[in-house]
């Protein structure tokens, strides 16, 4: 059963190319989730080795990028798409993008990890960067299913819950800057440590545009830099006259 | 013939004779015949609606009287439908009970068709991976299940049995996930939760790797001052004897800690990247070198390398493994006798052998030789030296490489170790 939106197609092929895409997406999503998780554990475990392994493998993700992009040209090219396929493969091409990024940032965490790991001793921000790290990883993974499931209500809590990823990401760094005003030694340390903090609070931006990429695939509404309330408000205004479909 | 239908022939002949006599006393035979033929058909048409009506209308209206063959075909129908109702009452009740039972199993079970999309699921499922009522059925497994290692089981199942991945509903739990396919394009994915198992492991590791690393630093004081001891020339001669053995087995007990750190680490690592090119000819030429510094080696030590491939690994890790199998013949074979390290390519991927002339592994031994500190016979063989963990250790590290090894042997033979690595490990030219 394809989902609802692009099951009634004449062409049963390009129903199958489009579910492909899909999972491919997933299936990228799926390593990049890997990928954070390991770098997370990195931190948390303070291995070095696996830190390292994390900033040395992100040549698959991209890999996945370039051919799920290339995939996209050619649907287009030879389908021309409209309405709700086109808003498929447009949707596609802006979340690899950002999924290419997590990697990034990801790959960036397992090499400071590495950095942090050999000082040996526990560092301050220990717990609030582990805090941090799982609710990000939470994050990534909800958007990740709100965009299998096509659900707009759990995207919408992923966006919701960006904000709290920034408190917290403030939070750290005040923490950090304190903890370096009180011992000069430890900056170099705490830089790192704030660093690790921004690649997490950057991932979940990039959760939360996925998040933003899964409403305007299913309602065709473009909810960027829009206040939440606008956003609702709007939602409800779209399911009476809801877009063209198929 | 059944009396109804006798009767109702009987009926109808009747009818067309009395029809026929009364068309004869008027002289209009055919007029006669005729307007009898068209009153039975009426009647029957009249009594076929009925029929029509009443299936149509459902189970809930008296069955419709009537005379002639009617009656019992009606009856016959409504007798069907009856049964049919009943046995469909006892399949429901069948199905409810099943799906209860299944409900109730403590293992999560999907049912998934030949596009991985899933059919149905019990509790346990729905609870272990997270999935959304309803919502859910239809949706392909692995754009929910994302792990990387999954979707390879998924794509490939004959080639595990199981996947282990971490519960996609969060918190520390581990799920063991198996395939059994079954009927045309069917699947079962069966899901337990080892938790428990996996943290148990885990703790398991790191007592040793603690342990070990806890025991370096009270063995590295002890060694110094057995060195110091030994070197001194106002200690008494009859204690020079006790010191060296004491030196001795200081060494081998660091030796050992150092083999279960090691062996600790390759335990706890998935699969090495393959971003490094490690060279064979070079590993194999350093552990000649280290099994030729031994005190006692058999006289010949060969080498034979036909590809010029080398492998995608841990330098480190590829070292230790063909050093460990240099290091074993060596120990078990005499100083006549041979050994010869061989490295051969082919459509199966690389081969990297040690081959003795030595005393063979007794078939019962065989598979049980990588276990950690497993001897095949106890007082013997602990003087050759040795820690009891190098080939526990080449076993860990071919697997973190995605090789294999296999040992073939028979007792007084000699042995050959063969580490087979998968063509996608190595560079080929």
């Amino acid at each position: 059963m394809e989902s609802e939106s692009f099951s009634h197609h004449i062409s049963r092929r390009f129903n199958a190319e489009l579910e492909h895409l899909r999972s491919e997406v997933l299936r990228m999503g799926g390593l990049v989730e890997q990928h954070l998780d390991t770098a997370v554990e990195a931190i948390i475990s303070g291995d070095s080795d696996l830190g390292l392994r994390v900033s040395n493998d992100d040549h698959k993700i991209n890999k996945l990028e370039v051919d799920i992009d290339e995939e996209c040209r050619k649907l287009l090219a030879t389908r021309m798409p409209a309405a709700a396929d086109l808003r498929l493969i447009v949707t596609v091409i802006k979340t690899i993008t950002d999924l290419e990024r997590v990697g990034d940032e990801a790959s960036k965490i397992g090499y400071l990890a590495s950095h942090l790991a050999t000082g040996r001793t526990q560092h301050a921000a220990y717990s609030e960067l582990k805090a941090l790290g799982e609710h990000v990883q939470e994050m990534l993974h909800d958007a990740l299913d709100a965009f299998s499931r096509m659900d707009v209500d759990d995207a919408l809590a992923v966006i919701e819950e960006d904000k709290l990823v920034d408190e917290e990401y403030d939070q750290i760094s005040r923490q950090c800057i304190s903890l370096m005003m009180e011992d000069s030694r430890t900056i170099r340390r705490f830089m790192d440590v704030s660093w690790v903090a921004r690649a997490l609070e950057r991932i979940g931006d990039h959760a939360k545009n996925i998040a933003e990429y899964v409403v305007y695939l299913v309602h065709g509404r473009d909810i960027r830099h829009t206040e939440r309330e606008a956003v609702i408000q709007e939602l409800e205004a779209a399911k009476s006259d809801r877009p063209v479909s198929g | 013939m059944p009396k109804v239908w006798s009767w109702t022939l009987f009926r109808y002949g009747a009818a067309i004779v009395a029809g026929g006599c009364v068309g004869l006393l008027y002289g209009r035979l055919t007029l006669g015949l005729l307007s009898v033929a068209l009153g039975l058909l009426v009647w029957q048409l009249y009594n076929l609606y009925r029929l029509e009506r009443w299936l149509a209308a459902g189970q809930i209206t008296e069955i419709p009287d009537g005379n002639g063959v009617w009656p019992p075909v009606f009856a016959k129908i409504q007798f069907i439908k009856g049964k049919a109702k009943r046995r469909g009452k006892r399949f429901r009740k069948l199905v409810k009970e099943l799906r209860a039972s299944t409900e109730a199993f403590p293992d999560g079970g999907v049912i998934l068709n030949g596009h991985h999309e899933i059919v149905n699921y019990n509790q346990a499922a729905r609870v272990m991976l997270g999935l959304k009522n309803r919502r859910d059925r239809g949706q392909r497994i692995e754009n929910l299940l994302r792990y990387p290692d999954f979707v390879d089981y998924l794509n490939s199942p004959a080639e595990r049995q199981a996947v282990e991945i971490p519960s996609p509903a969060g918190g520390e739990s581990w799920l063991s996930c198996r395939l059994i396919p079954y009927g045309p394009d069917q699947m079962l994915l069966l899901i337990r939760d080892v938790s428990q198992r996996v943290k148990i492991e885990r703790i398991r590791r790191d007592f040793v790797a603690n342990a070990s690393h806890e025991l370096r630093s009270p063995l590295t004081v002890i060694m110094g001052y057995l060195d110091t001891l030994a070197d001194d020339e106002l200690f008494p001669e009859s204690w020079k004897e006790p010191v060296n053995v004491m030196q001795e087995q200081a060494v081998r007990m660091s030796r050992l800690v150092e083999d279960l750190l090691q062996l600790s680490g390759l335990e706890s690592g998935q699969s090495v990247s393959k971003g490094n090119v490690v060279d064979v000819g070079n590993i194999v030429t350093s552990a000649r070198k280290e099994a030729l510094a031994l005190p006692e080696h058999p006289g010949s030590i060969g080498v034979e390398i036909t590809s010029t491939a080398n492998l995608l690994g841990e330098e480190s890790e590829l070292q230790s493994v063909v050093s460990n199998l240099v290091a074993n013949a060596v120990r078990y074979t005499p100083a006549d006798g041979e050994v010869t390290i061989s490295w051969t390519v082919d459509a199966d991927g690389g081969h990297l052998a040690v081959q003795d002339t030595g005393i063979g592994i007794s078939e019962e031994d065989i598979s049980r030789v990588t276990e950690r500190f497993y001897r095949t016979d106890g007082g013997r063989t602990r003087q050759r030296g040795g820690t009891g963990l190098g080939l526990a250790i080449v076993k860990h590290a071919l697997r973190r490489h995605d090789a294999d090894l296999e040992i073939r042997s028979s007792l007084g033979q000699g042995s050959t170790f063969v580490c087979h690595f998968p063509r996608d490990r190595l560079t080929l030219s």
